[in-house]
């Protein structure tokens, strides 16, 4: 048992296990609870960071063992999963933070703490997962493990949003299981490698694998919020802010893009799925998406939908990303990842002030907000021109990014998409922050609640102004080693390497 | 040691079973405290010996069949045995607590445990087709007591309705039995087999195999014959539910798989083993949409069973007509559906007793807020629900996904859309309940809380069979250990 | 060396960390004060740095490279100078209400308007612009009144689409180039595929900053709104991004575009004569002046066009570009702020003060020995028929002696509304020196600043005798024209 094949295990288990002994706290231990929280997050942020050092080193972290006859299961750390990992782990912690302080005298802390570690672990798996068998055992996992998140208020609209999640996403968990037991029947046990399998396939495979590439983007698609499969999404923002934040950011929309980017990359090959003619489809899809979103979002009044359809026209910025084939493209795709995330997560944080602090929930609420809530504002301020694509911010660096590799490959229609969608995002961010900051204040705010000195509890505005601040990092110092940027640049250069 | 652990299975419950019938609920309690520690210890030693040396024949006080009584101590029985002893274990312990001392019926419960537990094993162990009718009708008979035990007129009726079916299901069973042995002048299972391999086949031996399939099917309440299951189990005192639908109805479907896996190769047909597979998969998709409709909480779990039960009947189109390592695989996706469906289904029933007991009504309605303040016993209730649904990481998907692989591998693809549709109907009527305890209702804790040890249990249990799916590779390891070594 | 980088960076720094002080509240009266402090540095910079000057940094968004040249430093003098004179304005100008928040959205501004002078990398470039852009909106809105947020609105929806033309040109151009510095762009322009395309991409995307004809609508209604000092550096500076962008982005020198020159020419011709009509017609003198600046910018779009249609010229044609930028900035930031300036008690006060606002005004119509006189003669000088080949050349000489008949025109109308909405009453110091500075940069400092070198020949005041007339008729024709309309007015 040398370090290598633990630092995986340690990474996934400090979440897992932080879940277990958080279920058993008693309901009344708050301070121990928030201890052993930021204490299993700060330590698993450790551990990833480990990693991501020695994965750029090349160094190799794996664990492995046989599950069922024929199917493995394989955690294993590379620069693709240290992508997302490095992400979830950061975002965890902040949203730990956030969440104590959202959830300050609500009942349920237990259960709600339990099943967001799970959550995490889940995310954790996902990103570690070796083959795709592992990576479906987390999937489904992080699937159960959101529910109680989503239905955490019991409202009947609550539980009716966790309804319709649990339908879309259990019913794309089937198909993609399908897609994953006719993949093995066809090729056995396939772990997760650079540069794919089917680079040369026999011509009679290319049928059934086109299926199976179809359906699994189905199933993966779900929880991407690929149209038409996105109907859950607006109606999980119910759920309390972090959990929103999260499902948003990086537990379960990611989980979907994330899956996809394995699949295109690692199972099929970038080359072989452009051969196949498997990534013009795809394009398509994630085109469709990104305006539908937007122009969906347009049309909400409450706050919350608004960001959730933003966030169906984020998600597959990355799965558009992919389809661009060129290491220029598909790295703006990648770092979409992580910019859409940290970007997301400061919008719900955001929100969520407004809703705790302010009691306000609808966007015509919000006028004069920016007076009472300077922080926060600011903060949704930048991540709202994060998503429109204004620089210098982390946006900028995906739309830029993006646009060079699809003009590198020739798909030009692309760019015509992306300044499309951003014209539809400032479209229905821009009012936002008019109101923010240039309304005046006409009706007294529904239900306000004061909490000294600062415009709202410390744990609820720091985590948002930390994110935005990280956003705006993310983009200004793009080009240095270890920026998201770097990092996708250096997935796509040993992604092609081999 | 052989000799021992033996005779340790087989007759110390019929000891106990005695015993505790001389004796009051709770001295007969502390009896079987004692002889579930024996029994557990007894069927872990026998297990590791089995997975240390392999299995092997065992012909008990040394006469050959007919006159003897065979055993076959093989892989699939040790672990059978070991899952006997697991979960009755927690049964016995779990009712020592639940069951209330006060009403005097309730010390019939101990005698009629022991004689279930000292069937079941006879009919994991029995080698040949009489001996496994004994133990069949041991365990239907207790089963029934077991039932008639709630004590109300429902109780009884469900009972004897239960009495009705098994005695019928038995006798099929025996008419085939009859049969069989008026064929070939043996009941040992190998014995026929032999002989059938040496080419002695007849025709017309089709009809005695499909009565008793008949029967078994019966017992097993496979679809369409299932009506007298839910009205039992769902009756039934939590312990017994569990019981009943985790290892009695186990018992029958075992006898059945291993007929057909011995004769069903040169007696079947491909029209009978897809018939049957095609009622499994209805059972699958009506008790699952069943399960769904059901205003009682013990009624789902109780048509769950039915659907679960549903999966096991794929076992014979995926063994007809295939490769042996389909067929391998086949066996051992059934074989952890089995188990893992055991654990699973006995954390149900005595975690939606715990439930029960907790808001004092049986109805899924009134679980509102239940998660609140019995999140421990409604956990269990939702990991044994994982189990069901067949989501990774439990014993349920690896069990799911080797059945995927076997019909992907045979050609029958058709039973991919039982599986996966089964699935997520299951998770519907899980999800249902979880739905029902996530409504904040009221505001105040006005539940009774159960004791500690009545919450660990089912918890227990559900973890086991969530971490089966982990360790499924050494555990079908043992299970598929041939009982080729010398007989003894 | 280090000086000069520490100089670079603090130019951009000291408006992004002065937004510190808006932390608490209680600082905002500190924080007013430091508005004129903030563009210190870039003029410092502008004045002693030369034109090789450069920073690079390699880790900035997509590798940065910031710097000045020729061309950039006569922007940066300007920028930082109007700036300067506004922000001193601004101390005196601004009222409590809502102050932290203007001093916010000024520095941003500020910050990225002088930013985008600066960045020689495309992405720090169109960074900088997008924050000027957008930080601009919180100028122009301040006041909240619905006038001013329909105008927002407007402004908003425009620079948002033209941010995105300048993003989709900018992609292709940098595709095309495979560099992320401005200076390779327009090489790789000359020879795109779809040359068309970029180049129309990058004229629609910088013109609506620009103010080119049809894409001005925001124009009008925006300068108007905002608080006078925002309007000054709107109409003076923020304008003068746009052309600074097709500068530094279009092929000039590269290829010699006659079809392109000829479009641009008439467009430049159209911006100048339409936003005198339009502009005499209006009540407001900022409105007035918005259109004078649309006018303006017209004859510099003119400028543009010749420079596009042949390459020899492109070089001399930017070196009189800067100078005319220069003095149109100074000159129009100068009459901005004097419509918030009250009129002393006395009579002969009031006739200076008349005077020294008139006398921007003339200049801007090409007054001898005015910057207006200057920048003309040296326009004039190069724009000779003889110079260019493309089939609006002829016709150059006559279009922009009809612009000066139109800016004078523009003058006198202003002039006149002026005088009705002016009131008596006495002036905040802040705001008379903010105002005097403007004034005297105007008519004075301008011939100080640093020029661009290539201006040719130099001989101004000789020059100047000698061209009087011809630089002076146009502005007794539009007097003589103003006059009979003062009189038909009159007589109705």
């Amino acid at each position: 048992m040398t370090l290598s094949v633990l630092m995986p295990v340690f990474a996934l288990m400090t979440s897992l296990l932080a879940s277990v002994v958080l279920f058993a706290l008693p309901e009344k231990g708050h301070r121990l609870r928030t201890i052993i929280n930021l204490a299993a997050a700060i330590l698993k942020i450790a551990l990833v960071g480990v990693m991501i050092w020695g994965v750029a080193q090349g160094r190799e972290y794996e664990a492995a063992f046989t599950m069922v006859p024929g199917v493995e299961f394989v955690l294993r750390a590379d620069a693709l999963s240290m992508l997302f990992a490095g992400l979830s782990a950061l975002l965890w912690l902040l949203t730990t933070i956030y969440a104590v302080g959202y959830l300050e005298d609500s009942p349920n802390r237990s259960r709600f703490f339990g099943f967001f570690s799970l959550c995490v672990a889940s995310t954790m798996g996902i990103a570690l997962a070796g083959n795709l068998f592992t990576f479906f055992l987390f999937y489904e996992m992080l699937t159960l493990s959101t529910y109680p998140l989503v239905v955490h208020r019991g409202t009947t609209k609550a539980l009716r949003a966790g309804r319709n999640y649990i339908i879309y996403t259990l019913t794309g968990g089937a198909v993609l299981l399908f897609a994953i037991a006719w993949l093995h029947g066809l090729v056995g046990d396939l772990r997760f490698q650079e540069g794919g399998y089917f680079s040369d396939i026999d011509p009679s495979m290319q049928g059934p694998l086109t299926i199976i590439f179809v359906l699994m983007i189905v199933g993966l698609g779900v929880k991407a919020a690929l149209v038409p499969f996105h109907g859950w999404l607006p109606q999980a923002m119910v759920a309390p802010a972090p959990v929103s934040a999260l499902l948003h950011a990086v537990a379960v929309v990611k989980a979907g893009a994330f899956g996809i980017i394995r699949v295109v990359f690692e199972i099929y090959g970038l080359e072989a799925a452009k051969d196949m003619g498997l990534l013009a489809g795809l394009s398509v899809v994630a085109a469709f998406t990104i305006i539908y979103g937007s122009t969906r979002a347009l049309y909400q009044v409450d706050l919350k939908r608004r960001l959730a359809f933003s966030t169906v026209s984020q998600v597959s910025y990355i799965v558009l990303g992919l389809c661009l084939f060129g290491p220029v493209g598909v790295a703006g795709g990648l770092v979409h990842l992580v910019h859409q995330g940290i970007m997301k997560i400061t919008l719900f944080f955001c929100a969520g002030n407004y809703a705790e602090t302010l009691g306000v929930h609808r966007i015509d609420e919000l006028d004069g907000a920016g007076k009472r809530m300077p922080g926060t504002s600011v903060a949704f301020t930048l991540g709202a021109f994060g998503m429109i694509g204004a620089p210098p911010l982390a946006g900028f660096i995906t739309k830029w990014t993006m646009g060079s590799g699809a003009l590198a490959v020739g798909m030009d229609w692309v760019v015509a998409v992306l300044v499309i969608s951003s014209l539809l995002n400032a479209a229905y961010f821009l009012p936002i922050l008019h109101r923010l900051w240039f309304a005046e204040q006409c009706e007294p705010w529904p239900h306000e609640r004061r909490w000294g000195r600062l415009e709202t509890s410390a744990w609820l505005l720091w985590p948002p102004l930390i994110t935005a601040a990280l956003m705006l990092v993310a983009g200004l110092i793009a080009n240095l080693p270890f920026s998201p940027l770097s990092w996708a640049e250096l997935i796509v250069a040993r992604e092609v390497a081999l | 040691m052989t000799l021992w652990l033996m005779a340790g299975l087989l007759f110390t419950p019929l000891a106990w079973a005695v015993l505790t019938l001389l004796l009051d609920f709770s001295k007969g309690r502390v009896v079987t405290w004692l002889g579930i520690l024996v029994q557990v210890l007894v069927s872990l030693g026998l297990w590791a010996a089995v997975a240390s040396d392999g299995g092997f024949l065992y012909l008990l006080g040394g006469w050959q069949a007919p006159l003897g009584i065979e055993l076959r101590v093989d892989g699939l029985a040790v672990t059978f045995v070991l899952l006997t002893a697991l979960v009755a274990a927690a049964c016995g312990w779990h009712a020592s607590i639940y069951l209330d001392p006060g009403k005097p019926w309730h010390r019939y419960f101990w005698p009629l445990f022991w004689f279930l537990w000292a069937g079941l094993n006879a009919v994991w162990l029995g080698g040949d087709l009489f001996n496994l009718y004994v133990g069949l009708e041991l365990i239907s008979l207790a089963a029934v007591g077991l039932v008639a035990l709630g004590g109300q007129a429902d109780a009884l009726r469900a009972a004897i309705r239960y009495l009705m079916a098994a005695l019928l299901g038995s006798l099929a069973y025996l008419l085939g039995v009859a049969l069989i042995y008026g064929q070939f002048g043996t009941l040992s299972l190998a014995g026929v087999t032999e002989l059938i391999n040496s080419g002695d086949v007849q025709s017309g031996l089709t009809f005695p195999l499909i009565l008793m399939l008949l029967g078994l099917a019966l017992k097993t309440a496979l679809f369409p014959m299932h009506g007298w299951l839910p009205p039992a189990h769902g009756i039934a005192k939590s312990p017994v539910s569990a019981l009943l639908s985790a290892l009695v109805v186990k018992a029958s479907f075992y006898i059945a798989a291993r007929l057909w896996l011995d004769l069903g190769g040169d007696l079947g047909g491909y029209a009978l083993a897809q018939l049957i597979g095609v009622l499994g998969s209805l059972a699958v998709i009506w008790g699952s949409w069943l399960a769904f409709r059901q205003a009682k909480l013990k009624q789902v779990v109780a048509y769950s069973s039915v659907a679960q039960i549903g999966y096991l009947f794929l076992l014979f189109p995926l063994t007809w007509g295939v490769t042996d390592a389909i067929s391998q695989q086949a066996q051992q996706g059934i074989t952890l559906q089995v188990v893992s469906h055991a654990l699973a289904k006995a954390a149900m029933f005595l975690a939606a007793g715990n439930l029960i007991m907790s808001v004092g009504s049986n109805r899924v309605d009134a679980l509102a807020g239940v998660s609140r303040f019995l999140p421990f016993s409604l956990f269990s209730f939702g990991l044994a629900g994982v189990s069901l649904m067949g989501l990774p990481p439990t014993g349920g998907f690896a069990a799911k996904w080797l059945l995927l692989q076997a019909s992907l591998a045979s050609g029958q693809w058709w039973w991919l859309g039982v599986l996966l549709a089964g699935g997520l109907l299951s998770a519907a009527y899980v999800f249902r309940v979880y739905r029902a305890s996530f409504i904040e209702a009221t505001d105040t804790d006005q539940f009774y809380h159960p004791s500690r040890s009545l919450e660990v249990i089912p918890m227990i249990l559900a973890l086991m069979s969530l971490g089966l799916g982990l360790v499924a590779e050494p555990v079908l390891s043992v299970m598929s250990l041939p009982f080729e070594g010398a007989s003894q | 060396m280090f000086a000069s980088n520490l100089l670079l960076l603090l130019v951009i720094i000291l408006p992004l960390a002065s937004l510190l002080l808006a932390l608490r509240p209680d600082w905002q009266q500190a924080y007013r004060y430091c508005l004129p402090l903030l563009p210190l540095p870039a003029l410092l910079a502008g004045l002693t740095l030369g034109p090789d000057a450069s920073l690079e940094l390699p880790g900035l968004l997509l590798g940065g490279r910031w710097g000045l040249d020729e061309l950039r430093q006569v922007f940066l003098v300007l920028t930082a100078t109007l700036w300067l004179v506004a922000g001193v304005f601004a101390v005196g100008y601004l009222k409590v209400h809502y102050l932290r928040r203007f001093c916010v959205f000024w520095a941003l501004t500020l910050a990225g308007n002088l930013g985008l002078v600066m960045a020689q990398d495309i992405a720090s470039f169109y960074s900088f612009f997008a924050l000027m852009t957008f930080a601009g909106y919180g100028l122009v809105v301040h006041e909240g009144t619905g006038e001013a947020n329909h105008a927002g609105r407007v402004y908003l929806t425009m620079a948002v689409v033209g941010e995105m033309a300048i993003l989709s040109g900018l992609l292709m151009a940098a595709q095309q180039a495979g560099s992320g510095l401005l200076a390779d762009l327009p090489a790789a322009v000359a020879e795109a595929d779809r040359r068309w395309l970029i180049m129309l991409l990058l004229l629609s995307g910088f013109g609506v900053k620009a103010g080119l004809p049809l894409l001005h609508f925001w124009l009008p209604l925006a300068h108007p709104v905002a608080p006078t000092p925002a309007s000054a550096v709107l109409s003076g500076a923020m304008i003068k991004a746009g052309l600074l962008g097709w500068l530094v982005t279009l092929p000039f020198g590269e290829v010699s575009l006659p079809g392109w020159g000829n479009a641009l020419v008439i467009l430049g011709a159209v911006g100048s004569l339409g936003g005198a009509v339009l502009g005499v017609r209006q009540r407001r003198p900022k409105t007035v002046l918005a259109y004078s600046s649309i006018s303006q910018m017209g004859l510099m779009t003119l400028m543009v066009g010749a420079a596009l249609a042949n390459t020899e010229y492109a070089g001399p044609l930017f070196a009189v570009m800067a100078l005319y930028v220069l003095h149109h900035g100074l000159a129009k930031g100068s009459l901005f702020l004097s419509t918030a300036m009250a009129l002393p008690a006395g009579r002969g006060g009031q006739w200076l003060l008349w005077l020294l606002i008139a006398l921007p005004g003339l200049s801007l119509a090409g007054l001898p020995f005015t910057s207006g006189a200057a920048s003309k003669l040296a326009m004039k000088e190069l724009l000779k028929p003889g110079n260019f080949e493309f089939a609006m050349a002829p016709y150059l000489p006559m279009l922009m002696s009809a612009g000066a008949v139109a800016t004078m025109l523009l003058v006198w109308r202003f002039l006149w509304v002026q005088r009705a909405a002016a009131s008596v009453g006495s002036n905040p110091a802040f705001m008379c020196l903010g105002w005097g500075l403007a004034t005297a940069g105007s008519l004075v400092l301008f011939w100080w600043l640093p020029w661009p070198g290539a201006v040719p020949n130099k001989a101004w005041l000789a020059t100047m005798v000698h061209e009087a007339w011809s630089l002076f008729w146009p502005i007794l024709a539009a007097t003589v024209i103003a006059a009979l309309a003062w009189r038909s007015v009159k007589q109705r």
